[in-house]
């Protein structure tokens, strides 16, 4: 090679490693800032709460707890503001950064991929693994500095240095963890959404593992093979071990190199694991638009399903200790109450308070749902159905109602799965009650979808991010107007303050009107939006 | 009388400070195959766009056989589509893709669309992901030849094939006009234009600059003259319709305008050897629209 030519590889390299950085820098700013944020309310409330309240006594107590242990993880040093922190975000920020580790690395490599914008550029001078690599380093610089902002956090609030740098490592570990296993999966799987598929089941079995292993004393080895289980078991600010460590950074290594090596040995847009060349045609629910809504549906809601089913048979399975744990301890059920969680210590109660965190999950969906609706206008898929002889406003129905639909699947889901935890567990909670605690957040999720169908037909592009906000906005402000004592008319924005702890108390009729109207001018605005503007893409 | 197929009134189409599309008066009748040529951002797109519904005019109206175009559940009764870039569903088959457009579309002749993947060697069982970009154009194809709508409105539908398949696109075009169907044909193709349409329409920066038949465009424009001479060149100067004389040696070269009796008597009395004459190929034509000055 020429010396001009080893000038432009390096060239390459750096427009490659500016490529990835342009694709990610963004959203990994707001990881960085929802973890450094989330870790600086807890650490900063820490001596307002908890710091005074815990006793001894009730710290062993909380300790002993197998519900408490399976829920939030192991809790120990929690006499610290530091261990306080960890235990009650570690896990969330664990599975925050590794979701969105993996999640981001099958966007920028195979999804670009598929997209064909790579051909261009592995046309170039480089190969598979040389672009890879580019995009692996700037995702770990990412989460380096996702994990960084978080150890800063905490240094700042006056934590022993030593184990903020642990904790913040850990975090770092899992991250990169995820990143390598999506990197892994992506070369594997034939599709995208294969690879983040199986990437994230990875991730799902290690929180499985983890709430298990916390849970049965027996089986606590088993949180040495779960990156969650791991993190939790360097006990920052307690043991502040290193070995878990050690075994995080090599599993993140190990994995990161089969990626690497394997990356070479396949077709680009291809994994080694072949896509399947062609199959009989399955020629059910093609017929209307209404049904080919309902189809294109329902794989995502199998997930979604999934999902939601699983933490909710572990809800209703944990109904009897954790009550149990809260009337025996009233200390607790203070603290909780607090927080806005009132008669936890009835299986109701328990149950009512969890069941109003279902309409974030699903009103997500629903917002997805008219989200990748948009994304299908956009890239041209649904042009054809659209110069089809079926108005715009049949096409839009047709989505809503198939997303309605969802939505009734995922509530009856959520309560049926509790229902069966409950009952397998001998906790007092017919299913009628637990169907009613479910569907009693439908108004919020109708506001999700309201909301996306608004933003559907004035401002396409911010479908999802209008739609998640009656949940993730509400939800996050009524925690923070509850945490910072704001005025109430503040807390009164959120839809969550409306909400009332179904099937401990009677839903709040009026309330529900007031919510399900606003959603219905929403959508009616929205479809009429929808009919008079120019498509998409 | 029955209504066109195709009629715009004003059409206009503003984004932002483009104008995209100006004052389109144009209409095309029921059974021509009508050829909309222009240049990459002339404005093509928009005007098929308009006359789907899919974007809403700045100004003015389309009508498709007397239906506004905005009425789409009935107007598209009577349309069957091919857009420039198809994308399909990636998990669907080609044909779970012609089930889903034969059930919701304008109805299906299915011995003619069995016909028709056969003739375009399709291979339905793959997933829409896996089709190559030719291969896209022909599921769309197919499924827009294969219904029994009276309009077919085709955006560039031969750029990804391979000369085979657009010998059979051709041969579809023909057998859809000898239905009495109607064809938009949108192109920069102008071999395909010249080949398969009756009309054309050219459109340059969103104005429509000519509307003409095949034999007008081409009668409009000057047929080159080559003769070569046994004697001594004959003077043809001052001669009407020809121009453009140049002499080289025992040969003669000139354009002809209008009609060749006179150039033909002028030359009767010298001894030709050969007579050539050349039509221009449309893409001279359509080059004296774009070549001078600025695009």
């Amino acid at each position: 090679m020429t010396p001009v030519g080893a000038g432009d590889r390096g060239t390459a390299t750096a427009a490659v490693t500016r490529l990835a950085l342009r694709q990610v820098r963004r959203p990994a700013l707001v990881v960085s800032a929802v973890a450094a944020g989330t870790t600086a309310v807890v650490v900063a409330g820490y001596e307002s709460t908890a710091g005074t309240a815990l006793d001894a006594a009730a710290l062993a107590a909380l300790a002993e707890n197998p519900a408490v242990r399976t829920l939030f993880g192991e809790p120990f040093a929690l006499d610290t503001p530091g261990g306080f922190t960890v235990w009650r975000t570690g896990t969330v920020l664990a599975v925050l950064l590794s979701v969105w580790g993996v999640l981001a690395t099958t966007r920028v490599t195979r999804g670009e991929e598929e997209s064909g914008r790579w051909d261009l550029l592995l046309a170039g001078r480089l190969a598979v693994p040389a672009v890879l690599g580019r995009h692996l380093a700037v995702l770990a610089a990412a989460v380096v500095i996702a994990g960084a902002a978080t150890g800063v956090v905490l240094v700042a609030a006056g934590t022993p240095p030593g184990g903020a740098l642990r904790y913040a490592a850990g975090l770092v570990l899992v991250a990169l963890f995820a990143v390598s296993t999506a990197l892994l999966t992506a070369q594997v799987m034939p599709t995208r959404a294969g690879a983040s598929g199986s990437a994230l089941a990875v991730l799902g079995v290690g929180l499985l593992a983890r709430m298990v292993g916390d849970g049965v004393a027996a089986l606590g080895w088993l949180r040495w093979l779960s990156p969650y289980g791991l993190l939790a078991l360097i006990r920052p600010y307690h043991d502040d071990r290193l070995l878990p460590l050690l075994v995080l950074a090599g599993a993140a290594l190990l994995v990161g190199a089969a990626a690497m090596a394997l990356a070479g040995r396949r077709d680009v847009r291809a994994g080694l694991v072949a896509a399947p060349a062609g199959r009989p045609p399955r020629k059910w629910l093609l017929g209307t638009v209404e049904g080919f809504a309902v189809r294109r549906m329902l794989r995502p809601l199998a997930g979604w399903s999934t999902g939601i089913g699983a933490y909710f048979l572990l809800i209703g399975l944990l109904a009897t200790s954790m009550t149990r744990f809260l009337s025996d301890n009233p200390r607790f059920a203070e603290l909780a109450a607090q927080a806005g969680f009132t008669e936890l210590g009835s299986v109701r109660g328990y149950s009512a308070s969890l069941f109003v965190l279902l309409a974030v999950p699903v009103g997500v969906f629903a917002a997805s749902r008219l989200a990748e609706f948009v994304a299908a206008e956009t890239d041209g898929r649904l042009t054809s159905l659209y110069a089809q002889p079926v108005s715009r406003n049949r096409l839009l129905t047709a989505e809503t109602l198939a997303t309605l639909a969802g939505v009734a699947v995922l509530l009856t889901v959520a309560a049926t799965a509790t229902w069966l935890g409950a009952y397998l567990v001998d906790a007092p909670l017919p299913l009628a009650a637990a169907l009613a605690g479910t569907w009693n957040v439908l108004p919020v999720v109708l506001l999700c979808l309201g909301a996306a169908i608004l933003a559907l037909g004035w401002l396409p592009r911010a479908t999802a991010a209008v739609g998640v906000l009656p949940a993730i906005g509400g939800f996050l402000l009524q925690v923070l107007a509850d945490s910072a004592d704001l005025p109430g008319w503040v807390a009164a924005i959120s839809p969550f303050t409306h909400l009332a702890a179904v099937p401990a108390e009677s839903p709040g009729r009026a309330a529900l009107k007031i919510m399900i109207g606003i959603a219905v001018v929403a959508a009616v605005l929205g479809r009429l939006g929808h009919r008079r503007r120019d498509l998409l893409g | 009388m029955h209504p066109p197929a195709i009629r715009t009134e004003h059409l206009t189409k503003r984004y932002g400070s483009l104008l995209a599309l100006d004052d389109l008066d144009l209409t095309v009748d029921a059974g021509e195959v009508f050829g909309f040529l222009g240049p990459n951002g002339a404005g093509k797109s928009t005007t098929i766009r308009l006359l789907l519904g899919l974007a809403r005019p700045t100004a003015g109206q389309a009508w498709i056989f007397g239906t506004a175009a905005a009425e789409v559940a009935t107007a598209h009764q009577r349309i069957a589509y091919v857009p420039a870039d198809v994308t399909l569903w990636p998990q669907l088959t080609g044909a779970e893709i012609l089930e889903l457009l034969g059930s919701t579309g304008p109805g299906v002749d299915v011995a003619y669309r069995d016909e028709l993947v056969a003739r375009f060697a399709l291979d339905l069982s793959k997933p829409g992901r896996a089709y190559s970009t030719g291969n896209r154009q022909k599921v769309a194809l197919v499924a827009a030849f294969a219904t029994r709508a009276p309009l077919l409105v085709l955006d560039e539908p031969t750029a990804g094939l391979d000369p085979l398949m657009e010998r059979e696109f051709r041969r579809a075009v023909v057998e859809a006009r000898d239905a009495g169907r109607t064809v938009f044909l949108s192109s920069h193709q102008l071999a395909e234009v010249e080949a398969v349409c009756d009309r054309v329409g050219i459109l340059r920066s969103g104005r429509l600059v000519d509307v003409a038949t095949m034999p007008e465009l081409r009668r409009l424009h000057r047929t080159e003259v080559l003769v070569r001479f046994a004697g001594p060149v004959p003077e043809l100067t001052g001669v009407e319709g020809i121009d453009g004389i140049q002499v080289d040696g025992a040969a003669l070269r000139f354009t002809l305008t209008g009609p060749p009796g006179p150039a033909l008597r002028a030359l009767a009395a010298a001894d030709v050897t050969t007579l050539t004459m050349r039509e221009p190929t449309l893409e001279e034509i359509f080059l004296d629209y774009y070549g001078e000055g600025s695009r």
